[in-house]
């Protein structure tokens, strides 16, 4: 299915349109790994909207990338409940690891690391999300793992 | 005390209730039944009698609410149910959904049912995938067993925007635009999604209502405090042995969620300060352990239920750092559109950076509480409210450790704080390319 | 309740009687009290109560309100800041949050002096700032366009500017990017906010953010004076000021007409002003020199020339008209013509009829109805910009907006505008017929536009019948042709028929249009230049006052000197000249009732129109091979917008519109290399597909720039590999 098709499928759902916004961006995002130019301008075209409108949108939300990022993402939760435990520690322990600042994304386009607030898991942080999969908890001593996971996947 | 039956999770530690079969033997779906050969205001009843209060943070009667939908209504209705759980220190919708996602959509087709709606949808924060996916997987059962009765009902995933927890931005930014709030009136009751009648619920809510049909209003109402009737799935984090999600009746006490529940503080330390709904809240302190866990009770204690989220604080956290990474989030989260509010909370975070880091003057730490008195009830939604009641909280009962840092020029922690040197999410912004704050 | 219904409320201790749901900022106006304001406004839409500086406190409410949220209801009481403190103090907060990162640079900003930021600062708010941190410091200015730069500093995000591209222009395209503290203004990546109603988020702006670039450092608010005129560059006839300092016109603002234009101008209306400045200008009278080609000359000379010529053509004068004259100018020209040289003959601009004034309505009417029919080929925004806000306008309020006539809507609904868009329509004629066999004459909230294609069409049809009751009558030959203007002088059937004559005058602005084919070229003057009236679509007279001094005199001056040597006596003056019109076409008004914002009147007394042949709808074969081709004027085209460098990226792209249906049964997707060729001989032009829903199936729209000649039907074909890079 090519995206604009899927886009349609979406948009069924919704009794107006601009509603699978949305779902679209997800949609276009998870095609292209970020929204580009060119990726705004498909889903405004797929939905009646101007790419102006889309990337509004788009810049509201923090789970949608206007920059390139890595293969992979890597969330550490920075807010109280994590960072009461510790989120700090296993944030530079990431650092470490992957020779990047929050962020950043390391020098091979992989791994992209940045911190977020709360993502809900505040009972068993620090939570960290690895491509939007919580780990919970995830302390300094478990981010070599992590990190090693990731390099293999590819 | 502790309650021998749950409502919310009941059988969810003895039965997969993710599947419809392990419900349904659990009892699932029946009250569906029932409501549907109830009239629908008869439903309605049953809610305002059992006094369910709604559990997203405003405690707003939930039968109340669902009767100002209009009867006879020129548009369609909508039921829309707010799974946008993003409050730090809450993740209890998370577990509904995770452990007992039928009874929420149960009780999403009980509600619906009694406000004559035919459109439900589901906005659940777009960072909760696997929820989503179980939510997903549940209302395909659902939909294949009938049981949906002509209701549609939607899975709308957010976006990562804690704003869209707030009712009119969910709805602003479920009807395709950037989730700010709107201002009220119109309600959304009169013109809510798509400028229709629109009730909107948190999830826990939801999921209460089958329960509260089958053990009966009455009986509902007699567990808990008179005005904080029922249960409440209480998400317990930070400094505690066992953080998690347990429903416990209202009018627990702290001290028995964190010490007899939660295992009490880790390592020997001490208590120093509990939030007490989610972040939002006016912080207690230790000598409020015995505070109970009811709206009343948390009210006369000078804070607010809120979100049900419990975060225990032990001495080795700088209340300093604590406002300011709590500043920090209401600064990242808040939508642009109001003035107090978008700069307010930026202030803030200057304010509290500056104390931090001990070059602020004893002038900083009153505008630091007028810039808070200034956002507080001037804001378009209740954002700014949430930013500055916490931290003028902080400031108050901490009034000696904020000193403390003017005085000492830095944090006395010395660097010890469990919240030292946080990096923040707004951090970041430095780092986003528009717009390009220019280097001094 | 009834809607009309007047309910009491109590503001600051003073009883206001108003209609229920009045909004409570014009309740308090009412009172006499402000209640100030940054983000409300109520041509945008529903008020969003973002800036909070409304703040008032409402008896029975714990906190306090954005009162432009609030409507009148009864038994309401208010209190703002001046009797609450409370109020006060929630509206200097306001201000204070407001200040933290503005950056108060106020001696060097354009909008100093007439900004509402410093002047509800200076009632409202403190007198100095508790911010003591670095100020949120971005890049600026940043072009959003060649004709606005954004402050982004200065930006208080009001959200005014974007709420109006998405609910008024509905562009689209001024949107907020990011969250929060982070939130900017801004355009999509590097693209221009590209439109025809763009300039007016510069008006909108309550600070200094948006700025128009041409009035950038060119004027302090004491040094100006704003002229109230009207606009000149298309029919409607917008109402506008004329910002002038020494004598120049440094910028265009509107005057807010409720029925003409509501407060909107186009960005041709509001930034092609600089053509008065054109490097081509002509400022001296240039005489056709055997030998020595051509000279200046001084006016007592070109007068002579002129006379001269007119003698020579022995009553064989045939002037064109451009349809921008004043009522006045014409009628003087008609005067000397028609009077002194017994000379009958003109080429009127455009047909006109009178049929129209049966279903006579303001513009506003347009955004009240229920049903507005859009016939004609041409986008109503390259034709009469403000008009197409209208219809917009009506649309959102739920009216229905179709392109084709449907009887059975426009049979159910109370209140249906036809408007009739180009190319064709005899002069209205059409339209007026529809609207007669649908009965719409005589109907509350009924009627019917023509969009004509010159600003003044119908005054000048006026004033020439007003000249004399002499029939035309076709001479053989042409002894002079008088070009009268700039759109004569571009127009090709115009040069066509000079070369038929024996003798050429010209009145034109520019050299590039004057030169080389006059005997006698004179200077012309622009709409910002001149006294006199213009009579627009609806029919409204108005009145145009010279904002700037012209670099020579205007045409009233030398034609007034040059009738009287053939013995007809005009006057140099507007008011006189008007009042000599007006005693056989408006009722005898004289010149200072026009008004200043005039309303719509009917004129009775108004003769017969000038008897035209009839201009036959454009004999194109509606059937046949290909489809028929539309190449219209677009908005940003003529002799003005040529001579303002920072409209040239509105012009239009070199883009061929065509159906969604159309397209997709030619094989052809939006934004692909087409090749359209003429059916008859097989010339053609390669351009880009652009998909267009407002594109009638069977037509292919292009601007006539860009149409090289091609008439009639035309072969639209997808490029082949080298003939689109050949592009």
């Amino acid at each position: 299915m090519t995206l604009q098709q899927e886009i349609q499928k979406v948009k069924k759902q919704y009794p107006e349109t601009r509603s699978a916004i949305l779902p679209a961006l997800r949609l276009a995002q998870e095609r292209y790994g970020w929204l580009s130019r060119e990726a705004l301008e498909e889903v405004g075209a797929a939905l009646d909207l101007t790419p102006a409108y889309c990337m509004s949108v788009a810049s509201f939300y923090d789970m949608f990338h206007l920059e390139p990022v890595g293969r992979h993402l890597v969330e550490v939760c920075t807010n109280i409940s994590c960072a009461l435990v510790g989120a700090q520690q296993t944030l530079e322990a990431f650092e470490r690891e992957l020779g990047v600042h929050p962020g950043e994304t390391t020098a091979d386009g992989e791994v992209t690391l940045r911190t977020i607030e709360c993502a809900g898991g505040c009972g068993w942080g620090p939570v960290v999300a690895v491509d939007h999969r919580y780990r919970e908890p995830v302390r300094p001593d478990g981010v070599a793992a992590i990190v090693e996971e990731l390099r293999r996947a590819d | 005390m502790p309650i021998d039956e749950q409502i919310v999770l009941a059988g969810a530690d003895e039965h997969d209730l993710t599947k419809l079969a392990g419900y349904r033997e659990a009892g699932g779906y029946a009250q569906l039944e029932k409501a549907r050969a109830m009239e629908p205001q008869q439903v309605i009843q049953e809610l305002l009698d059992s006094n369910l209060r709604g559990r997203g943070g405003a405690f707003f009667a939930a039968g109340r609410k669902a009767s100002f939908i209009p009867r006879e209504p020129a548009r369609p209705v909508y039921l829309t149910v707010n799974a946008d759980e993003s409050e730090p220190g809450t993740f209890k919708d998370r577990e509904i959904m995770l452990r007992v996602p039928h009874r929420l959509i149960e009780g999403c087709l009980v509600v619906a049912h009694a406000i004559s709606s035919k459109h439900v949808f589901i906005y659940i924060r777009g960072e909760y995938l696997t929820e989503f996916e179980i939510l997903r997987e549940a209302l395909q059962e659902a939909r294949r067993a009938d049981l949906l009765g002509g209701v549609t009902i939607v899975l709308h995933r957010g976006a990562g925007a804690y704003i869209c927890g707030e009712e009119t931005g969910l709805l602003e930014s479920l009807e395709g635009k950037r989730g700010q709030p709107r201002s009220k009136p119109p309600f959304p009751a009169i013109s809510g999604l798509y400028a229709s009648p629109t009730l909107i619920n948190n999830v826990e809510t939801i999921a209460t209502v089958p329960k509260v049909l089958e053990i009966g209003a009455a009986e509902y109402a007699k567990i808990g405090p008179p005005d904080s009737t029922g249960t409440r799935v209480f998400s317990l984090s930070g400094n505690v042995v066992r953080g998690g999600n347990y429903e416990l009746e209202n009018g627990t006490t702290l001290r028995e969620l964190i010490y007899d529940v939660g295992g009490g503080i880790p390592d020997g330390r001490e208590l120093k300060a509990i939030i007490p709904g989610g972040s939002s809240t006016p912080v207690l302190t230790a000598a409020d352990v015995d505070t109970p866990l009811d709206y009343d009770a948390l009210a006369k204690a000078g804070t607010m239920f809120g979100s049900g989220a419990i975060i225990a604080i032990d001495d080795r956290c700088c209340m300093v750092q604590l406002g300011l990474r709590v500043a920090q989030f209401y600064m990242h989260e808040s939508c642009g559109k109001c003035t107090p509010c978008r700069v307010g909370t930026r202030w803030m975070v200057q304010i509290l950076h500056k104390i931090e880091d001990g070059s602020a003057a004893q002038a900083d730490l009153g505008l630091l509480l007028d810039v808070c008195d200034r956002i507080l009830g001037k804001c378009l939604c209740p954002l700014g409210d949430a930013a500055a009641m916490p931290v003028a909280s902080y400031v108050n009962k901490f009034r000696d450790e904020f000193r403390a840092h003017i005085e000492h020029g830095g944090c006395p922690f010395g660097g010890e704080s469990s919240l030292d040197h946080v990096f923040a999410p707004v951090d970041q912004h430095a780092l986003t390319p528009v717009p390009q704050e220019v280097p001094a | 309740m009834s809607a009309g219904e007047t309910v009491r409320v109590t503001i600051d201790d003073t009883d206001v009687h108003v209609r229920k749901g009045t909004g409570l900022v014009e309740t308090a106006l009412a009172a006499g009290i402000e209640i100030p304001v940054f983000c409300y406004e109520p041509r945008l839409g529903a008020p969003i109560g973002a800036c909070r500086m409304c703040l008032v406190e409402i008896e029975g409410m714990p906190k306090l309100q954005a009162g432009c949220t609030l409507t009148a209801q009864d038994g309401m009481v208010v209190r703002t800041a001046r009797t609450s403190a409370k109020a006060a103090e929630g509206q200097d907060a306001t201000l204070e949050f407001i200040l933290v990162n503005h950056p108060l640079d106020c001696p060097v900003c354009d909008k100093g002096g007439e900004c509402p930021l410093q002047d509800l600062t200076f009632r409202y708010g403190p007198g100095n700032t508790r911010m003591s941190f670095e100020k949120l410091t971005l890049e600026k200015p940043i072009p959003i366009s060649p004709t606005i730069s954004l402050d982004r500093e200065r930006c208080i995000l009001c959200y005014r500017c974007t709420r109006f591209s998405e609910t008024v222009s509905e562009d689209g395209q001024l949107v907020a990017r990011n969250r929060g503290a982070m939130s900017v203004i801004t355009t999509f990546e590097d693209e221009p906010y590209r439109g025809a109603f763009t300039g007016n988020v510069t008006e909108l702006c309550p600070v200094g953010a948006l700025l128009p670039t041409q009035y950038r450092f060119q004027a302090r608010p004491w040094e100006i004076v704003n002229t109230p005129t009207v606009c000149g560059m298309c029919p409607v006839g917008c109402n506008v000021h004329a910002t002038v300092r020494e004598g120049r016109v440094k910028r265009i603002l509107s005057r807010n007409h409720p029925e003409v234009d509501e407060g909107w101008l186009c960005d041709k209306g509001r930034f092609a002003f600089t053509h008065l400045r054109a490097a081509d200008r002509i400022v001296d009278p240039i005489k056709r020199v055997r030998r020595r080609g051509f000279e200046p000359v001084g006016w007592d000379e070109a007068l002579d020339e002129a006379e001269r010529l007119l003698r020579a053509a022995h009553g064989r004068v045939v002037v064109a008209l451009s349809g921008s004259e004043t009522v006045e100018q014409a009628y003087a020209l008609a005067k000397l013509l028609r009077r002194g040289l017994g000379s009958h003959q003109a080429m009127l601009p455009e047909e006109v009829t009178d049929a129209l004034d049966a279903y006579r309505l303001p513009l506003s009417a347009i955004g009240d109805a229920q049903v507005v029919v859009v016939l004609g080929d041409v986008p109503v925004h390259e034709r009469a910009p403000v008009v197409d806000l209208w219809i917009r306008a009506a649309r959102r309020k739920g009216a229905k907006v179709l392109s084709r006539l449907d009887r059975k809507a426009v049979r159910e609904a109370e209140r249906v505008v036809l408007i009739w868009s180009g190319p064709g329509g005899r002069g209205g004629a059409s339209v007026a017929e529809l609207a007669e066999q649908l009965g719409l004459a005589g109907k509350a909230g009924c009627g019917a536009f023509h969009l004509p294609a010159t600003p003044n069409g119908r005054g000048i049809s006026d004033a020439w019948a007003a000249a004399s009751d002499e029939e035309e009558a076709e001479a053989g030959s042409i002894g002079l042709l008088l070009v009268s203007g700039d759109e004569a002088a571009e127009n090709p059937d115009v040069r066509a028929l000079a070369e038929r004559a024996e003798s050429v005058v010209v009145v034109s602005m520019f050299h590039g249009l004057a030169a080389g084919w006059a005997n006698l070229v004179l200077p012309g003057t622009s709409y910002l230049e001149r006294d006199g009236t213009y009579v627009n679509l609806e029919g409204r007279l108005q009145r145009l006052r010279r904002a700037a001094t012209p670099p020579a005199p205007e045409e009233l001056e030398w034609l007034s000197r040059l009738a009287a040597r053939f013995g007809v006596e005009v006057a140099p003056y507007a008011s006189a000249v008007f009042e000599e019109v007006s005693a056989r076409c408006y009722g005898g008004l004289t010149f200072g009732e026009v008004g200043e914002r005039a309303p719509l009147r009917g004129y009775p007394a108004a003769p017969e129109q000038v008897e035209r042949a009839p201009v036959p709808e454009p004999a194109e074969a509606t059937t046949g091979e290909g489809l028929r081709l539309v190449a219209y004027k677009p908005l940003f085209s003529g002799p003005a917008v040529e001579r303002v460098p920072e409209l040239q990226f509105q012009r239009p792209q070199r883009e061929l519109e065509l159906a969604p249906a159309d397209a997709k049964g030619l094989g052809i997707r939006n934004g692909d290399a087409v090749v359209a060729a003429a059916a008859q001989n097989g010339t053609s032009v390669r351009l880009r597909a652009r998909l267009s829903n407002d594109v009638r199936p069977g037509v292919a729209r292009v601007a006539e720039e860009h149409a090289a000649g091609l008439r009639g039907r035309v072969i639209v074909t997808p490029a082949t590999p080298a003939e689109a890079t050949a592009q």
